[in-house]
């Protein structure tokens, strides 16, 4: 019942907003956060009563819904899903809280914001493969509008351009979808039986097709080299909360969706084609982390920091994938460590993301060699910044480090030269970050920056939120490796 | 806990510091940094009197673990111990610089990070497998990252802050890889797995490990980021070259050496890397002008001694000097950061201030004596120690590091009479005499003097035994002969550091060849040209991603609006044009047929017959057929 509560309270919420009008800002912006805040609650309360050593999926729910179709409202979590949807919940609190220009149609926004929170959270939540296709395709919904109606520069056309891009993607995927639902002796939607049944082992050429499509769909949305054009463009011509929500939650659909149905679904087929995913990844990673490096535009640079960071995780879940190895620990490993960059990324990249806002919001420039300086005039914006600067490039005791180092070590056992080209990435990542905080807080302020503000509280409050689990995560990875490793060790056949 | 408190007493005492800082004022920071130091001593002597080791579980796989060892046990008094008077030096020498409450703020800074920076270390010094290690060993680059940068108004600080921190950093990508190394043979990240580790694995995880050590320890080919870190504040320097970063990858060759040196190649290899960096960094310091630049390429050139000595078999030979070198050289740079604020820069060329400050003069030139290698300081009978390990090797080997210790009382003379010493008669030093320094400098100074005429004592058997013993490492045995002939190469350097900086001397213009040296070699322009190869591709690769990765996606929805287009013009046309004829078609055979229906017999009689014919004449062709 709790994970149903949590999927309904913000479209509740984005029901309220949408239909009664007359919210002031402050008002509707309350609204949210009431309905984005009580979701999370009960995703926290989820958590609680996970139990580590029970079954892979809990919480469950189940409603008939079109018997003959296999088709049911079936919700219900594992350790892996309940992490992420934490996380996204976490994300949509700070996101709907944190000040924005919303020109004149808060109630709009906010409708958008919580709507878009409920589609996300369905996508983790749901057991029902058809419920997952029609969740993925809404958060579309939501995210077209609100980069299109609260965006900026060439906003329709990034908003287009995303939606044609990450639909074609959800196409793919749908017929893999069908592809996998067909190839059950009694067809259902429900992902408990397919998992189970692994229908396509061993079916050969029609089992790659239906993983080529479904991974291409997948990898569409994540984004993975060369299938990310449509990212850059849509970070920088959103709203900064959206971007965070963009990069922290809608990425994460790709590769949770990796995990919940190429990697479970179908595990002996993703195991033949680990490598190849693999070797992708690899590219992702060191490609990500250049042309980010190459990059002038404050947002941009963050954009494709998000194509290497989601390498690593797509990294991961190869490894984890691949049957090279009979130790099941080092797989495990792997898909633990994947997971938590996604906990990490969101958490991260939203504040990065939020701190771009931040800029746009006092310059409306995004152009890093208009900057320099500003560590005397904003010190809390510098201190917040060179923090979550530092957690991406996978500084210890920050959340990145757990994420990648597990990664890492999980894809030396498997793919040693893999793991030795991959960590070049994170010199790299050093690089593009050190240079960013060099050219926007340090040496000379520009004149035109001298009226440049510090954060306000709001601001502030939110980024120090955020920070706080950045660093419990670095600081304290337990509490969230119990969960993920709780179905991370069923998945890879450990326990 | 004890342990762990033992490295996060200084950080969290750090974010104390650094919160409080602005309103405490000077003396509260000081206060508050040194208790805060004690209190890590007191740690450690707590620590071990409880001996324990203690473990910390983040997961079924990764467990963090700490454990005092022999060789941490030193390490692990020694680095608060240095630091602490850096630390009042600091807190003395950088606040008061403009006496204003801004540079109280930022001192709060520096206090605070160089604090936190001892934290790091412990933690990297009581590691007890390599996933705590690196996560020390990656703090420590971040707080040197910040302490460097710590200046950051100068536009060439925090780009040479980030120079080190990526020079550092290439190298901790050697502990991802060991500790991955490790966890395939092993399932675990201990050093105790990895020293039942077989086979390849164990090479991977050893040539890691150096790779990593030989970064932070600036030896070649990363000696030249130790240039780009002088851009920190002085104190930072001292810290950074005596007890934290750079000592942090001689401590991890001597807290491991047991298990590197079962692989073949450790030895030999670790040996040619210090003697090489020796030699070139004994040179490097022998040409340089800059007096902080000098002083980082003799730590280089020291530190390659010291790597010799575990290559050689005698980790304990390097732990001796390691001390001994801890506390000359931290000495050598406060004393340096004196001279720069009565001139106003570190060109050696304009100081000889020992008229001007005899009291600081004096501290320098036993710092000086130490590093020259001069009976009967500390540092003399460690460097021999150093010698007589080598020899253990082969008689080459002691007969190739000797000439070293030359270079090294040729540049030690060289930066004591340059700085401190007396200047040419007639001159009276036309520039202002800034002030001198304060009471807690002079004695932060005096306290890291007084370690290292203290180390003397080394001489007696009766302490070198002892601490060896405590160390559970063997001491090599000395030659007599090889000692005089190594104080003859000593007499010879300083001779001749005495005789090219006396002081009726002009400076002559350096050749090319002494400024290339100088440089280490072009080292740092070589660095500069990996990054700028590295940004150039990237910027390429960036507008490669717009302009043709990008593209494909725009061809194709290039096609699909001409596509669209087309079937709005030339598809709408034939669509509709198609049924249209066929429409048009139909009511012309409709109008021709009922042309036909004339209403007169002979026309209809006439069709009936043609009709006929026609049947007929199907008939016979099929009949034919």
């Amino acid at each position: 019942m709790i994970l149903t509560l949590a999927l309904v309270i913000p479209w509740l919420g984005a029901l309220a907003l949408a239909l009664l009008p007359g919210w002031t800002q402050s008002q509707a912006r309350w609204v949210a956060v009431g309905s984005a805040g009580l979701s999370l609650l009960a995703l926290v309360f989820a958590w609680t009563g996970f139990n580590p050593a029970g079954p892979l999926f809990q919480h469950i729910d189940e409603v008939r819904w079109v018997p003959s179709l296999g088709v049911a409202y079936r919700v219900g979590a594992d350790g892996i899903a309940l992490a992420v949807a934490t996380m996204s919940a976490v994300l949509f609190v700070a996101a709907i809280l944190y000040p924005v220009d919303t020109r004149g149609q808060p109630r709009q926004y906010y409708a958008w914001l919580v709507f878009l929170q409920g589609a996300s959270l369905g996508v983790f939540l749901t057991l029902d493969l058809l419920l997952f296709y029609v969740f993925f395709d809404l958060t579309l919904v939501g995210m077209f509008f609100l980069i299109g109606r609260w965006g900026h520069g060439e906003a329709q056309t990034a908003a287009l351009k995303f939606f044609l891009y990450t639909f074609a993607g959800s196409l793919l995927m749908l017929l893999g979808i069908i592809g996998l639902y067909l190839s059950l002796e009694t067809p259902t939607f429900d992902m408990r039986v397919l998992i189970a049944e692994q229908p396509l082992a061993g079916t050969g050429a029609y089992a790659g097709l239906v993983f080529l499509a479904l991974m291409l769909g997948l990898a569409i949305k994540t984004p993975l080299v060369p299938l990310h054009t449509w990212l850059p463009q849509a970070h920088v011509d959103a709203p900064g909360p959206a971007s965070a929500v963009l990069a922290g939650v809608l990425l994460k659909l790709g590769t949770f969706g990796m995990i919940r149905l190429p990697f479970a679904m179908m595990a002996e087929t993703f195991a033949r084609y680990a490598l190849p995913v693999a070797i992708i990844a690899l590219v992702a990673i060191l490609y990500g982390a250049l042309v980010a490096l190459g990059q002038s535009n404050l947002k941009r640079r963050i954009a494709y920091t998000s194509i290497n960071h989601m390498g690593y995780t797509v990294l991961g879940i190869a490894v984890a994938a691949a049957l090279v190895t009979d130790n099941p620990m080092v797989r495990q490993l792997a898909l633990t460590g994947a997971t938590v960059e996604m906990v990490a990324h969101g958490l991260i990249t939203g504040a990065l993301f939020l701190i771009s806002g931040s800029f746009w919001q006092r310059t409306g420039d995004y152009a890093l060699d208009n900057y320099g300086g500003l560590a005397y005039q904003a010190p809390l914006l510098t201190g917040f910044t060179v923090l979550a600067s530092f957690a991406s490039l996978g500084m210890p005791g920050l959340a990145g480090f757990v994420a990648e180092f597990q990664i890492f070590t999980g894809t030396f056992a498997v793919y040693p030269w893999l793991a030795v080209l991959g960590v070049v990435g994170i010199l790299i990542t050093a690089a593009l970050f050190l240079d960013m905080l060099r050219r926007l807080f340090f040496g000379h302020l520009p004149t035109h920056l001298g009226q440049f503000s510090e954060l306000s509280r709001t601001e502030w409050s939110v980024l120090g939120g955020l920070s706080l689990g950045i660093v419990i995560i670095g600081v304290y990875p337990r509490f969230l490796l119990t969960l993920i490793d709780a179905s991370s060790a069923i998945l890879v056949g450990g326990r | 806990m004890t342990l762990w408190a033992v490295s996060l007493v200084p950080l969290l005492l750090a974010a104390v510091v650094y919160l409080l800082g602005r309103r405490l004022g000077r003396a509260g920071l000081v206060l508050l940094a040194v208790s805060g130091l004690m209190m890590v001593l007191v740690m450690v002597g707590l620590a071990e009197a409880l001996g324990v080791s203690s473990h910390y579980v983040w997961s079924e796989a990764m467990t963090l673990g700490l454990a005092m060892s022999p060789a941490g046990r030193v390490a692990a008094v020694l680095v608060p111990l240095v630091a602490l008077p850096i630390v009042i030096y600091a807190s003395y020498h950088d606040l008061t610089r403009h006496g204003d409450s801004v540079r109280v703020g930022s001192g709060a800074r520096l206090l605070a990070m160089l604090v936190a920076f001892v934290g790091a270390m412990e933690l990297l010094v009581l590691a007890n497998d390599l996933l705590t290690l690196l996560i020390a060993w990656e703090l420590i680059g971040a707080c040197s990252w910040a302490l460097i940068s710590h200046r950051w108004g100068e536009p060439h600080v925090p780009r040479d802050a980030t120079t080190a921190f990526l020079v550092t950093r290439f190298g901790d990508l050697g502990l991802y890889i060991a500790a991955g190394a490790v966890f395939a043979g092993s399932g675990g990240f201990g050093y105790d797995d990895l020293a039942q580790l077989q086979g390849g694995l164990k090479h991977v995880a050893v040539a890691g490990i150096l790779l990593a050590a030989a970064a932070k320890s600036a030896q070649l080919p990363f000696s030249a980021w130790l240039f780009a870190a002088m851009s920190g504040p002085v104190p930072v320097s001292a810290l950074l070259h005596a007890a934290t970063l750079v000592s942090a990858g001689l401590y991890l060759l001597v807290r491991l050496e047991p298990t590197l040196s079962a692989v073949a190649w450790f030895a030999p290899v670790t040996i040619a890397i210090g003697l090489v960096t020796a030699f070139a960094g004994s040179i490097a310091a022998a040409c340089q002008w800059h007096a902080k630049k000098l002083l980082a390429a003799s730590t280089s050139a020291q530190y390659g001694l010291m790597w010799i000595a575990v290559g050689a078999g005698y980790p304990g030979a390097a732990m001796m000097y390691f001390i001994a070198h801890a506390f000359m050289k931290a000495g050598l740079f406060l004393s340096a950061g004196e001279a720069e604020r009565q001139v106003g820069t570190f060109d050696l060329a304009r100081m000889r201030l020992g008229r001007l400050l005899p009291g600081v003069a004096v501290m320098a030139l036993l710092s000086s004596l130490a590093l020259a290698g001069i009976d009967p300081l500390g540092a003399a009978w460690a460097k021999e120690q150093i010698i007589a390990a080598a020899s253990d090797v082969g008689t080459w080997l002691a007969l190739l590091i000797i000439p070293v210790g030359g270079l090294s009382a040729f540049y030690a003379t060289r930066f004591q009479r340059l700085s401190y010493g007396r200047p040419p008669r007639g001159d009276r030093h036309g520039l202002p005499k800034g002030p001198g320094p304060s009471r807690p400098e002079d004695w932060a100074l005096r306290a890291l003097v007084a370690g290292t005429v203290l180390l003397s004592l080394l001489w007696f058997p009766a302490v070198h035994q002892p601490l060896m013993a405590m160390l559970e490492m063997r001491a090599p045995s000395s030659h007599v002969w090889m000692h005089l002939v190594s104080l003859a190469f000593i007499a010879a350097g300083v001779v001749a550091g005495l005789w090219l900086t006396r002081p009726e001397r002009r400076v002559p213009p350096t050749t090319q060849w002494q400024r290339l040296a100088a440089q280490w070699y072009g080292l740092p322009v070589a660095t500069q040209a990996i990054a700028s190869a590295a940004l150039a591709c990237s910027r390429g690769l960036a507008r490669i991603d717009d302009e043709v990765v990008d593209a494909g996606l725009r061809a194709t929805a290039r096609v699909g609006t001409w596509l669209a287009r087309f079937n709005a013009t030339r598809g709408e046309f034939i669509g509709d044009s198609l049924p249209g004829a066929l429409a048009r078609l139909s009511e012309r055979g409709g109008h021709w047929a009922r042309q036909a229906q004339s209403g007169q017999t002979h026309h209809y009689y006439t069709g009936i017959a043609a009709g006929c014919v026609l049947i007929l004449l199907l008939l016979w062709i099929g009949a034919l057929l």
